[in-house]
C-alpha cells in the first residue's frame, strides 16, 4: 500500500438537474473550486440539501458535472466513469452485497483486478485484520451490527488500494458511543495509509474533530474553507459561525475605522475590534459574533449587557448559564464551575468579553 | 454537455463513413449498370445478326425480343434509299413507334441513329417512360444498326427498349443497405463519442433496436395494410369491419365480456374474502386450487365442458338427459371462460383485502357498528378499486380470449375468432383480420388504461410497514359456513373439470362407449415432435426473456437516458394488445425481404418473448425499487463495468422475480395458442394446436392425452420453481440494508 497521495481538485465544478417536472433548473453545485492536497482528510460541511453529497458522488463519478472539471492528481477525469477512477467509496447505508459473504464482499475488488486467488486470500485477511472483524470472513452482512457492517464497508474500499476515500456520512446510521471510536478508527487509518480522503457530514463535531480541512456549503455554494480552528475562530458569515458551533450575536453599529479596526458602537460601549471579513463603511450596521466560552459573566453593571439568568444546565466539566437579555436569550458557558461564582436562577447579571474574542460580522443571517 | 471535441470526433467519423459508404453504393452500382448494359449490348447484338433476310418474317421476328430480353419492345427501321433515311417499318408494341415518332428529331436520337448508320450499336443517352404490356417502366433504349451480308451496309435500324425493372430493384436493395448501414453506423458512433459509459448506449440501442422491430414495426405494417386495397391506400377494409356483419362479433365480444367479467369478479371476491378476512381454515388448499386455472392449458377447460355437458355428454345425455340445451354459445362460453379467468380477480382482490389493516375494522367495531355495518361501510369501500382492476383485467382477458370461443362460440360471433377465420378462411385477408383485431384493440385498450390511470390512482391502500397480525372476523359462523360451502361448490366442480380430462383419456369413446383403454396414449408418440419442439421453444424463451426483462428493468429504474418513458411504453404495449392482432401483424411484417421469419422457430420465440416481456419487465421494476442503489454502486465503485455489475450484483439480487419471469415465460410458452396458431409451421408444431386440432375432428380421447401431458409439464415447472425461490429468503430478507 506504498501509494503516491494524489490531490483531488475541482475547477469552477457546476451541477444542474432538472426538477420534478422536467421544466426548470435546480442548481445543486454552484462554480465549486477547491484542491485536496494529497494525504489530507478533507470535510464537505453543511445542512442538507447543500450539494455536498453530489459534490461527492460527482468526484466519484456518479454524476456528471454540468460545467468545470475534476482532476485526480494531474488526470482530468470529468468524463471518466466510477468504474475507471481509482476511487474508492463508503456510502451512508454502506452498499454490502447481501448476497455475498463477508469474504467474498472484501474480496469484490481484487476478483475484477484479476489477482490470484491465493493472494486475494492473503490481502482479505490483512484487511480484516486491519479494521479488526479476522474471524468474520464467512458471515453473512446481514447478520453483522451496525459497526461491523461499516468495518466491512471501509475494509472493503481500502483493499483496492484507492487513491481518494470519499466517505459518504458513514457514521449517520451508528449510535453516538461507536460513532466516537469508528471516527477515531477512520482518522487512523486513513493517517496510516496517508491516503487522500473526501469525507461528507453534517456534524460539525465529526468535521472538527477528523479534517485537516473543513469546506462548509450552503445552498450548493462553498461558503468557507479553512482549517478546523480557522473555521471555528475566525467564520466569515453568520451562517458559518451559527453551522460550526454556538454563538451569540450582539447588533453594533460601525463608527470609525482606526488601522486596521473598528471602533463599534454597543450598547452605549464603544469597543475597538478587529476588521470584518467582508468590507463594511461608516455608519453601517454589524453584529459581533461570540462563543459561549468567550462570555464571561460579572455583577450586575459591570458588564456590556444586562441581563438575568434564566437557567442553569450542568454538564460536569462545565456550566451551561441561559441569560435572558434585551437581545434574546445568551448562552454563556462557565468551563470548571466549582472554582467560579455561579448566579442562581433569576440573578440579575452582566455579561462581558474581551473584545480580541468577539469577531465582527455583516448582520446577513445567510 | 457535449465537447466540442467529441462533437468534432464524432463529425469526422460520420463525414468519412458517409463518404466511403456513398462511395462503394456508387462503385457497386455503377458497376451493376455497367455490366447489365454489356449484357444488353451483347444480346442485343446476337439478336441483330438473327435478323431474317426476308421482310414479311420481320414482324414476328420482333415479337421474339422479349423472349430474349424479358419486357423488351422493338421497332425495325427500313433503309428508305428514295429518301436516304430509315423510316418504320414493323414494331412489336406500338408505344415504341409512337416514342420514335416524338423523339427523332432529338439530339440524343439523331446522335445514336447517326452512329447506327456508321454501323455501330448504341445507347441513347437518356432514359424515356414508356407503356409497355399495360404497366409504365422507365427503359433504356438501344439502336442497333442491321448489316447487310455484304459487312458494310446498314439495310435497317432495330430500335429496341429495354425495362430497367431488374436492374433497378437490384440497386434498391444496394441502397437499402447503404442507408441502413449508414444509420446504424452512425448510432454506434454517436453512442462511442457522447455516451460516458457505452455499454449502457448499446444495450439502450439494442433495446431500442428490438423493440422497433419487433413492437413498433408488425403493429405500424399491419395498421397500414388495414388500410390498402389491391395495393392502393383505401377504407374498403375498415368499411366492412365496421358493417353490420361484423358489428355483430364486436357486439358478441362485448357482451361475453361483460358477462364473464361479472361473473369472475363475483366469485373472485367470494373466495378472496374467505381466505383473507375470515377464520376458514383450508387457506392454502383453496388458494392453490384457485389458482389452478391460470396456469391450465388452453382448450382442456372447454374440452372438458364438451366431454361433460356437449351433444354426447356425460351429464348432459348420459345422466340428465337433457335432450337440446345446448352448451356451445354465450352461456356455455361464459362458463369455461369464468373459470378460467376468475383466478385473475381472486389474485387482484385479495391482494387488497391483505393489505387493508384490521385495525381499521377493529375501530369501527369498536364506535360501535355492527358486523355487517362494517363489511358495508369500511371493508367494501376499501376493496372497490380492486374489485374494478379485476372487473377490467377479466374483461380484457375475455375479450382477448381466443381458445375457448374457437371450441365453443357455437352460434355466437366473436371478434377474436372472426380474425383467425377471415385469416385462415377462403378469404384469406390479412389485411382484413387485422382491421377485426384493431376493433377487438378499442375496448381492451380503453379498459388497460382505465385500469391503469384511473383505478390505480383511487386506491385507498397504503403500506404501512407495520403488518398486522391480527385478524377481525367480520362474520358470523352461518354466514361463514355458507360462503364456505358456496366456495367448495365452485371449487370442487373446477377439480371435477380436470379429473374429466384425465378420465377422458382413458375412454375408448367418450359419449358412447366407456370402456378402459390405453389406446389414446398413442397420442404422445404420434405428437412427440410437436411435444418435442413446444418444449424446446419454451425453454428457449424462458432465459431470453427473463435476462431481457432483467436487464431492460436495470436500464430503466437505474439509469438515465433520453427516450426512456418512451422504451417502457413500447415495451409493456404487448401486455394490451390481443395475441389474435400480434400474431396477424407477425405475419404481415415478417413474411418478406429483409426479414423472412415466418416458418422459422425463431419467429415463435421471439413472439414468446416480447409477449411476456411486459410482466418479466415490472417484476424487475419492483424488485428493483427494493434494493438500495448504493449496492450496485459500490460495486461500480470497485471497478466493475454495467454488464459485470448486472452479472454479479443485479441478476443475483433480483433472482426470484428472474426466476418468476422465467417460469412465468416458460408457462406461457407452454400453453400460448392465439398468436403461435399464425406462426406454426410444419416444422415447429404447437401442442395446444394439436389439441385444438383433434377436438375439432371430436378426437376428444387424444385431446384429453395431450391436455394431461401439458398440465403434467406445467406443473412440474413450478413445483421445480417453488424449490428454487424457496432457499432464496435470507438474501430477500437482507436486500433492503437502507
Amino acid at each position: 500500500m506504498d501509494k503516491k497521495s494524489v490531490s483531488v481538485t475541482l475547477e469552477n465544478v457546476t451541477k444542474r438537474f432538472k426538477d420534478v417536472k422536467g421544466k426548470s433548473d435546480v442548481i445543486a453545485v454552484k462554480d465549486a473550486r477547491f484542491i485536496v492536497e494529497g494525504g489530507d482528510l478533507v470535510t464537505l460541511l453543511g445542512p442538507s440539501g447543500c450539494g455536498k453529497t453530489t459534490t461527492l458522488r460527482m468526484v466519484a463519478g456518479f454524476e456528471l458535472p454540468t460545467e468545470g472539471k475534476i482532476f485526480i492528481g494531474d488526470s482530468d477525469v470529468t468524463f471518466l466513469p466510477p468504474n475507471k477512477r481509482d476511487t474508492a467509496t463508503m456510502f451512508q447505508s454502506y452498499g454490502l452485497f447481501p448476497h455475498m459473504s463477508v469474504f467474498d464482499n472484501v474480496a469484490y475488488g481484487l476478483k475484477l483486478r484479476k489477482v490470484d486467488s491465493d493472494e486475494i486470500k492473503k490481502r482479505v485477511q490483512e484487511s480484516l485484520d486491519l479494521v479488526g472483524l479476522s474471524t468474520y470472513g464467512d458471515r453473512a452482512p446481514g447478520k453483522l451490527s451496525g459497526g461491523q457492517q461499516q468495518r466491512v464497508a471501509l475494509a472493503r474500499s481500502l483493499i483496492v488500494t484507492p487513491s481518494v476515500l470519499l466517505l459518504d456520512e458513514p457514521l449517520s446510521n451508528l449510535d453516538a458511543l461507536l460513532r466516537e471510536q469508528m471516527r477515531v478508527e477512520i482518522r487512523r487509518i486513513q493517517k496510516s495509509l496517508s491516503i487522500t480522503a473526501i469525507y461528507v457530514t453534517h456534524d460539525r463535531v465529526e468535521a472538527m474533530s477528523l479534517s485537516d480541512r473543513v469546506i462548509v456549503m450552503k445552498d450548493g455554494e462553498i461558503r468557507q474553507m479553512g482549517a478546523p480552528d480557522e473555521i471555528y475562530e475566525k467564520p466569515n458569515s453568520r451562517f458559518v459561525a451559527g453551522f460550526v458551533g454556538k454563538a451569540a450575536f450582539f447588533p453594533v453599529t460601525l463608527k470609525e475605522k482606526r488601522d486596521d479596526k473598528w471602533i463599534c458602537l454597543f450598547n452605549k460601549h464603544e469597543l475597538v475590534v478587529s476588521r470584518p471579513p467582508v468590507e463594511m463603511k461608516e455608519g453601517d450596521k454589524g453584529v459581533l459574533m461570540a462563543r459561549p466560552e468567550s462570555l464571561r459573566l460579572e455583577e450586575k453593571g459591570k458588564g456590556y449587557i444586562e441581563g438575568t439568568v434564566r437557567m442553569n444546565v450542568y454538564l460536569g466539566n462545565s456550566l451551561e448559564s441561559f441569560i435572558q437579555t434585551p437581545f434574546g436569550e445568551v448562552l454563556v458557558q462557565i468551563d470548571d464551575p466549582h472554582s467560579k461564582k455561579v448566579f442562581a436562577e433569576g440573578e440579575a447579571v452582566s455579561i462581558s468579553f474581551s473584545v480580541d474574542r468577539v469577531r465582527l460580522l455583516h448582520p446577513d443571517e445567510n | 454537455m457535449f465537447r466540442k471535441k467529441q462533437l468534432i470526433h464524432f463529425i469526422l467519423a460520420a463525414v468519412i463513413f458517409i463518404t466511403a459508404d456513398i462511395w462503394i453504393y456508387h462503385t457497386l452500382t455503377s458497376s451493376f449498370d455497367k455490366y447489365v448494359q454489356q449484357r444488353d449490348f451483347n444480346e442485343i447484338s446476337l439478336f441483330v445478326q438473327t435478323a431474317p433476310q426476308k421482310e414479311e418474317n420481320i414482324p414476328s421476328w420482333l415479337n421474339e425480343v422479349s423472349s430474349i430480353i424479358p419486357g423488351a419492345a422493338s421497332l425495325y427501321l427500313s433503309y428508305d434509299f428514295d429518301s436516304g433515311s430509315f423510316v418504320p417499318f414493323a414494331s412489336s408494341d406500338d408505344n415504341i413507334t409512337l416514342l420514335y415518332e416524338q423523339q427523332r428529331d432529338s439530339e440524343e436520337f439523331k446522335k445514336a441513329m447517326e452512329s447506327a448508320y456508321y454501323l455501330e450499336t448504341e445507347q441513347i443517352s437518356r432514359q424515356y417512360t414508356l407503356t409497355l404490356n399495360g404497366q409504365k417502366v422507365r427503359t433504356g433504349v438501344f439502336v442497333a444498326p442491321i448489316i447487310a451480308e455484304n459487312g458494310y451496309e446498314a439495310t435497317g435500324t432495330l430500335i429496341i427498349a429495354v425495362p430497367e425493372s431488374t436492374s433497378s430493384s437490384y440497386g434498391r436493395l444496394i441502397g437499402t443497405f447503404a442507408l441502413l448501414s449508414a444509420i446504424a453506423f452512425m448510432l454506434i458512433a454517436w453512442v462511442v463519442s457522447f455516451s460516458r459509459d457505452p455499454v449502457t448506449g448499446f444495450m439502450v440501442l439494442a433495446l431500442f433496436i428490438i423493440v422497433g422491430i419487433f413492437v413498433a414495426f408488425p403493429l405500424i405494417e399491419a395498421l397500414r395494410l388495414s388500410f390498402m386495397t389491391d395495393g392502393e391506400f383505401s377504407f374498403d377494409k375498415w368499411a366492412l369491419a365496421l358493417s353490420p356483419s361484423y358489428i355483430v362479433a364486436l357486439w358478441g365480444s362485448l357482451r361475453l365480456g361483460v358477462s364473464t367479467a361479472t361473473a369472475s369478479t363475483i366469485i373472485g371476491f367470494l373466495i378472496a374474502f374467505l381466505v383473507e378476512r375470515t377464520s376458514f381454515k383450508q387457506k392454502r388448499t383453496v388458494s392453490t386450487l384457485a389458482t389452478m386455472p391460470v396456469i391450465s392449458p388452453p382448450f382442456s377447460l372447454s374440452l372438458s365442458i364438451i366431454l361433460l355437458f356437449g351433444n354426447n355428454g356425460l351429464i348432459s345425455k348420459q345422466l340428465l338427459n337433457m335432450g337440446n340445451t345446448s352448451i356451445y354459445g354465450l352461456g356455455g362460453l361464459t362458463l369455461v371462460q369464468t373459470i378460467s379467468m376468475f383466478p385473475i380477480a381472486f389474485l387482484t382482490i385479495s391482494g387488497v383485502l391483505r393489505q387493508i389493516d384490521s385495525t381499521v375494522e377493529d375501530a369501527s367495531l369498536d364506535l360501535n357498528a355492527s358486523r355487517w355495518q362494517t363489511f358495508k361501510s369500511i371493508t367494501f369501500p376499501l376493496t372497490v378499486p380492486g374489485i374494478l382492476s379485476a372487473w377490467m383485467l377479466v374483461f380484457t382477458n375475455s375479450l382477448a380470449d381466443f381458445a375457448n370461443p374457437l371450441l365453443l362460440s357455437g352460434n355466437l360471433r366473436v371478434l377474436s375468432t372472426e380474425a383467425y377465420m377471415m385469416v385462415t378462411g377462403r378469404m384469406n385477408d390479412l389485411g382484413g383480420g387485422a382491421v377485426l383485431s384493431f376493433l377487438l384493440l378499442l375496448p381492451t385498450v380503453s379498459a388497460f388504461l382505465v385500469q391503469r390511470f384511473w383505478v390505480s390512482k383511487k386506491s385507498f391502500v397504503t403500506v404501512t410497514g407495520k403488518p398486522s397480525t391480527t385478524l377481525t372476523e367480520l362474520t358470523t359462523a352461518p354466514v361463514r359456513r355458507i360462503l364456505t360451502a358456496v366456495a367448495w361448490i365452485i371449487l370442487g366442480f373446477i377439480l371435477m373439470l380436470y379429473l374429466t380430462i384425465i378420465a377422458g383419456a382413458f375412454v375408448k369413446n367418450w359419449g358412447i362407449d366407456y370402456t378402459f383403454t390405453l389406446a389414446n396414449w398413442k397420442a404422445i408418440p404420434d405428437s412427440w415432435d410437436s411435444i418435442v419442439s413446444t418444449l424446446l421453444l419454451a425453454l428457449i424463451s424462458a432465459p431470453v426473456a427473463g435476462i431481457i426483462a432483467m436487464a431492460a428493468a436495470m436500464l430503466i429504474v437505474r439509469k438515465k437516458f433520453p427516450g426512456k418513458k418512451f422504451l417502457e411504453v413500447l415495451m409493456m404495449t404487448p401486455y394490451a394488445i390481443p395475441g389474435t392482432l400480434i400474431g396477424i401483424a407477425y405475419v404481415i411484417a415478417f413474411n418478406k425481404q429483409p426479414l423472412i421469419l415466418v416458418g422459422t422457430g425463431a419467429i415463435i420465440v421471439i413472439n414468446y418473448v416480447i409477449r411476456e416481456l411486459p410482466v418479466g419487465l415490472e417484476n424487475g421494476i419492483t424488485a428493483l425499487h427494493q434494493i438500495d442503489p448504493s449496492i450496485e454502486e459500490s460495486a461500480q465503485d470497485l471497478g466493475a463495468d454495467v454488464p459485470t455489475v448486472f452479472k454479479t450484483i443485479v441478476l443475483p439480487l433480483v433472482r426470484p422475480a428472474f426466476l418468476s419471469s422465467m417460469t412465468y415465460t416458460f408457462v406461457r410458452a407452454m400453453t400460448a395458442v392465439s398468436a403461435i396458431i399464425f406462426l406454426i409451421s410444419a416444422r415447429w408444431y404447437h401442442l395446444t394446436i394439436k389439441i385444438l386440432s383433434y377436438s375439432e375432428n371430436l378426437r376428444f380421447g387424444l385431446a384429453s392425452v395431450l391436455c394431461t401431458v401439458l398440465i403434467a409439464i406445467v406443473l412440474g415447472v413450478f413445483a421445480l420453481m417453488n424449490l428454487l425461490v424457496k432457499d432464496d429468503k435470507l438474501t430477500r430478507k437482507t436486500i433492503s440494508t437502507r
